[in-house]
């Protein structure tokens, strides 16, 4: 027998309270992260003490890191990333030793001892997945070149935060031999992991995509399915290798990324992503309020001053650490400038790191408190710095530009403009097409089913899977920018929606089933509604007045139509694709 | 790492694979979900989900509050179709009857009652979406008597809530719920686009303020002791809205929900123990409940109320299974300990075989009415088309037009014009008084009988056209093989073809004639020889004498 379950409170009154400094934040001008940052140090014993972490927004903001990862993952296609691998290395790795020097320096200049600083030092050198990905995510930028740059080193110091949590789990290590073991172990299951997922991408996932792609619930709850067996195993790693006698941990993090990362090699991503965001902006909204949940106000202020003074010294540092080393790898003044500006903040890991450390017994809580408050000041104040770093980098651009170097990467697809954008494959819109192609260079066709796109892509067209109504589909087609849209959505919402996002000089044709419907849509600005329905009322209607005074006519006009009819099953079937079939 | 987040990768792990069984064989998604449950329920902790599967409750209930259109209900209770909420009556009945038989307890018999006469609307119209789309007579009438067992389902939660019988509690509980809904309608009216104001058009935002106000209203239902799912539907019609200004929530929602929803199911799989013999009785009985005698009575009724036999078997055809709904009932009540773990399980097990029966008996619905009729099991019914008929007996060398639609008026329409005796063939009781009124001669009866067509003189008829797009009704109408011509419509080219084979004089296609005149209107504007303003005054001018059919009722 089971338990009445209720709603957590503190659920909901994170969820309301997040909502209202949301608002506020979002009236202001300020980033949502900061907002969730604030709802937490509120609700958490630092200010009014209302709210405990329970194992429900443990959940949830577990979720959230995993599924900000996941998402992260379907956005990276390998091709698109894989001229910046080398430099990622070697940017990331001397820029983890540099930071990590430094911290320890400005640490012990403070007066904490050497393992101390040596413990702060290893906690520093992160710079934080949760906000850089998310504000990338916001800023449309995560695969932009300095976008790409972040996550990749994110990435790196993600594996390298894995290893070391798996070393300080493990108590203070008896050599270095010990160590070096732990690092083979971690560096070997993450190369398995991702040959699985890269495998299953190129031979398992196209093959069960493909068949489930149209089916959007299925689609949907089997992505989800994939990433948690990934989460899973990451997760459990340790119980799976015990009876090897390996001990060795991975990040659910990690597990994610790499499932999501074999997702995104598939030409059903972008769908995807739009599905899976929602979820993840709700879970890392928990994510971010429950960062400053866990903190006693003793422990958190037994460092204030110098974490203030740390922050002040180490964002600088970490900005020009980073600006030097991307410097050096060659890419321009630009993708170097944002690539190093939006990773000054101090991780999440970072607490977490140093977390294990205090529960490992190599440092004081008092540590545990100076890294929270110097994670917090560095992320919220590094929101406004990628918030605004175009701006930034306009008014600091004559000062840098000795930095001045040729890109030798190139970023980012084409641009389109006054193309002409189809929206939905079906009988009505085929005829079109050649006519469109005729007439704009790039004819753009958004369906939502498989075997469509399949069948355009064969004739050539552009193509994006995905459904209308996502607003990253709609960005992908430029509508804004369209000069030509012809939507076969039905449904009055959509072509309103349409309507009101298309540009002024836009020429757009819709369809309506009602006639109410049309004149609307005709007040919203259509040029063109077509009604198939009454067209063919209209139609039938005349062949009966034909047939019934002239029936040689008809005859004439029944051939001509019939050829039409046999002309176009040239095309895959196209009207009848949701199933419900009758019977057969 | 919590125990918590094993629990939700285990079972979304094993669901995966049931999911790709429901795709390949298309299966409805719940009893799948609900299977893995059961087999996920051996390796996590029965509860471990059960909070996260109370927001998958809230949800589905709150998702169905978003989904009302009152225009809609209007229509619905203005329809004689209320009249199949009888079948709820007679067959809850039946269920609470056989329960105490079976020697279930009153109080717990009462919730067999209700998982029989409920039916699923996700399982029941997602496999009727063709013909809800085609504007079919089922199709509607299904949607319909789902949507109002739904909204039973919603005031069954409101009074069992109360957890006894008695009329004060529930008084009480009624008050409450009336409150809840009210503040929805102000939240609707006078919230929403304020908060819509102040999102700025963060999509972000939007969704987790209206995730907030379906905790609100969901704590507030619980603060006043009343059902939670009560507050998620109250929730729901508060933030109901017309979608265009609103995509990205609206999306947002569906991911939200489908993401906890799935828990839901599998979290009462989960929940479901191994069978013993008593338990497989209870099964047993509602199995047949729901999959058999519901269908019978549903038809009964719909027979007795005018509809023809088919039209009426289709429709009943789609409510043989156990509603999701009665799934939230039970888990509620066994939450609240008014269920005992035996007839909760039986339940879930009626729930998941019957709503895989269901898809089943749905595939074949034609096949399972041709063959009720031809054994004679669904007689009676030529009286009515004689009563309701209005054909002169010396007509011939007429037009028969089947449907009264949009496309049959324009053709009955041309006729009366030309002088040209026609007859019109209708099924839908909705449209009988339009007919009456309109047409000069009319058969009110199902084209797939060959009485209604001996009726309507097919044999001395000069041409037939039907305007009912269904595959089934145009072969039966062509092996019907009348000397007339014959005139179908159909939207799949590939069957139009096959139809022309298979005799018909013509196949009107929409699609293809809208077809062909959008590339003509296209290839005028681009190649400038029109305007796209001329265009639009030109299309206007073209719209605006006419007015929406009889059909406009469907929307």
């Amino acid at each position: 027998m089971v338990s009445e379950a209720v709603l957590t409170v503190d659920l909901a009154i994170i969820l309301l309270a997040a909502t209202l400094v949301g608002f506020i934040a979002k009236q202001t001008g300020q980033p949502t992260v900061i907002a969730y940052i604030i709802t937490g140090v509120i609700l958490g014993p630092a200010a009014l003490g209302i709210v405990e972490v329970t194992e429900m927004t443990e959940l949830l903001s577990e979720l959230g890191l995993a599924f900000l990862l996941f998402l992260l993952g379907i956005k990276m296609r390998l091709d698109e990333i894989r001229h910046v691998l080398v430099p990622i290395v070697k940017i990331s790795i001397p820029q983890m030793a540099a930071v990590a020097i430094v911290s320890m320096g400005v640490s012990m200049a403070l007066g904490f001892s050497l393992l101390e600083a040596f413990i702060i030092g290893l906690a520093l050198m992160y710079s934080s997945t949760a906000v850089v990905i998310k504000m990338l995510t916001d800023k449309d930028d995560a695969t932009s070149l300095h976008g790409k740059i972040d996550v990749g080193v994110l990435l790196v110091q993600d594996v390298v935060v894995v290893i070391l949590l798996a070393v300080l789990a493990a108590g203070r290590p008896d050599d270095v031999a010990e160590i070096a073991t732990t690092l083979a172990v971690v560096l070997t299951l993450v190369a398995i992991i991702t040959v699985a997922a890269i495998g299953a991408s190129r031979y398992l996932l196209p093959v069960v995509f493909r068949r489930i792609a149209d089916n959007k619930e299925v689609f949907f709850l089997i992505a989800i399915s994939w990433a948690f067996i990934f989460v899973f195993v990451s997760d459990n790693i340790n119980l799976f290798l015990a009876p090897l006698g390996i001990e060795a941990y991975m990040s659910i993090e990690m597990g994610a990324f790499l499932a999501g990362l074999a997702i995104a090699q598939l030409p059903y991503s972008k769908e995807l992503k739009d599905r899976v965001n929602p979820l993840t902006d709700l879970f890392v909204m928990v994510f971010f309020v429950t960062v400053a949940l866990d903190l006693e106000p003793s422990q958190l202020l037994a460092y204030s001053q110098e974490a203030v003074i740390a922050a002040l010294v180490l964002m600088p540092a970490k900005f020009v650490i980073f600006f030097l080393l991307i410097d050096w790898q060659q890419f321009s003044l630009e993708t170097t400038f944002l690539g190093s500006i939006n990773m000054m903040q101090i991780s999440e890991f970072g607490i977490i790191v140093t977390a294990v450390a205090v529960e490992g017994g190599f440092v004081g809580a008092e540590v545990l408190g100076f890294v929270t408050l110097l994670a917090l000041f560095t992320m919220s104040a590094s929101v406004y710095f990628i918030e605004y770093n175009r701006q930034l980098f306009a008014r600091l651009r004559p000062a840098l530009s000795r930095w001045d170097t040729d890109d030798e990467f190139e970023g980012g697809g084409r641009e389109y403009r006054d193309h002409a954008v189809v929206i939905g494959y079906d009988e009505v819109t085929r005829r079109a097409l050649p006519i469109l192609a005729a007439h704009y260079d790039d004819v753009i066709v958004v369906d939502r089913t498989v075997e469509h796109i399949e069948a355009l892509d064969d004739e050539g067209y552009d193509t994006l899977y995905g459904d209308f109504r996502n607003s990253t589909i709609r960005k992908d087609a430029a509508l804004k920018k369209a000069d030509f849209v012809l939507s076969s959505s039905v449904e009055p919402a959509v072509s309103k929606a349409l309507l009101r996002e298309a540009g002024e000089d836009a020429t757009v044709f819709v369809e309506a089933e009602q006639i109410d419907d049309a004149h609307d849509l005709y007040d919203h600005g259509a040029h063109c509604v077509i009604m198939s329905d009454h067209l063919a009322a209209e139609r039938l209607a005349e062949s009966l007045e034909t047939y019934l005074e002239d029936e040689e006519t008809l005859m004439e006009a029944i051939e001509d139509d019939l050829e039409l009819l046999h002309r176009s099953v040239t095309f895959p079937n196209a009207i009848d694709h949701t199933g419900g079939e009758v019977d057969d | 790492m919590t125990d918590l987040l094993t629990a939700v990768s285990i079972i979304f792990i094993i669901a995966g694979p049931f999911l790709l069984v429901a795709n390949r064989f298309k299966l409805p998604t719940v009893p799948l979900l609900i299977l893995a449950g059961i087999i996920a329920g051996l390796f996590i902790d029965e509860g471990a989900t059960l909070e996260l599967a109370q927001y998958g409750i809230a949800l589905l209930v709150f998702s169905f509050g978003l989904s009302i259109q009152f225009s809609a209900v209007r229509t619905v209770f203005a329809d004689s179709e209320v009249a199949a909420v009888g079948q709820v009556f007679v067959i809850g009945t039946l269920g609470v009857g056989s329960g105490l038989v079976l020697g279930v307890p009153l109080a717990e018999s009462i919730y067999l009652g209700i998982a029989a006469a409920l039916s699923s609307t996700i399982v029941g119209t997602a496999l009727l979406d063709t013909e809800i789309r085609r504007n079919l007579v089922h199709g509607r009438l299904a949607k319909s008597i789902h949507f109002i067992q739904d909204l039973l389902a919603i005031v069954f939660l409101l009074v069992l809530g109360a957890g006894t019988l008695a009329a004060d509690p529930i008084a009480a509980q009624l008050g409450y719920g009336l409150a809840l809904l009210a503040a929805a309608v102000l939240v609707n009216r006078y919230l929403f686009d304020m908060i819509g104001r102040f999102a700025g058009g963060s999509d972000e935002l939007m969704i987790i303020s209206v995730i907030s106000l379906l905790v609100v209203f969901v704590g507030a239902a619980e603060s006043a002791g009343i059902s939670i799912v009560v507050g998620a539907f109250a929730a729901g019609l508060a933030v109901r809205h017309e979608p265009t200004e609103y995509l990205g929530l609206f999306n947002g929602l569906e991911s939200i929900k489908d993401f906890f929803v799935a828990i839901f199911f599998l979290t009462v799989g989960a929940l479901v123990a191994f069978p013993t013999l008593e338990k497989l009785l209870i099964v047993a009985v509602l199995v047949v409940l729901t999959g058999v005698v519901k269908p019978a009575v549903a038809t009964a009724i719909l027979m007795y109320k005018g509809y023809e036999a088919r039209s009426a078997t289709l429709t009943s055809l789609s409510t043989d299974q156990v509603s999701e709904f009665a799934l939230i009932i039970a888990i509620e009540a066994l939450l609240l300990g008014l269920l005992s773990q035996l007839v909760f399980d039986a339940i879930i097990f009626a729930a998941a075989v019957t709503m895989i029966t269901s898809s089943v008996s749905q595939r074949y619905d034609e096949r399972i009415h041709r063959g009720l009729a031809s054994r004679g099991l669904l007689r009676g019914t030529y009286g009515k088309i004689d009563e309701w008929s209005a054909v002169p007996e010396t007509i011939s060398d007429h037009v028969i037009i089947a449907g009264y639609g949009r496309q049959g008026r324009f053709l009955a329409e041309t006729c009366e014009r030309l002088g040209q005796p026609y007859v019109v063939i209708e099924n839908d009781p909705v449209r009988r008084r339009t007919v009456e009124s309109e047409c000069a001669a009319f058969v009110f009866g199902d084209a797939m009988e060959s009485y209604t067509w001996e009726k309507a003189n097919a044999e001395e008829a000069k041409l037939i056209v039907s305007t009912v797009d269904s595959e089934p009704v145009s072969r039966r109408l062509l092996s019907l093989e009348f000397s007339a011509d014959v005139i179908l419509r159909e939207s799949d080219r590939t069957t139009a073809l096959d139809l022309f084979e298979a005799g018909a004089l013509y196949v009107s296609v929409s699609e293809l004639l809208a077809g062909q005149r959008l590339s003509q209107q296209l290839q005028d504007v681009l190649d400038g020889k029109l305007t796209p303003a001329e265009l639009r005054d030109e299309q206007l001018t073209d719209l605006r004498p006419r007015t929406d059919a009889v059909s406009h009722r469907q929307r």
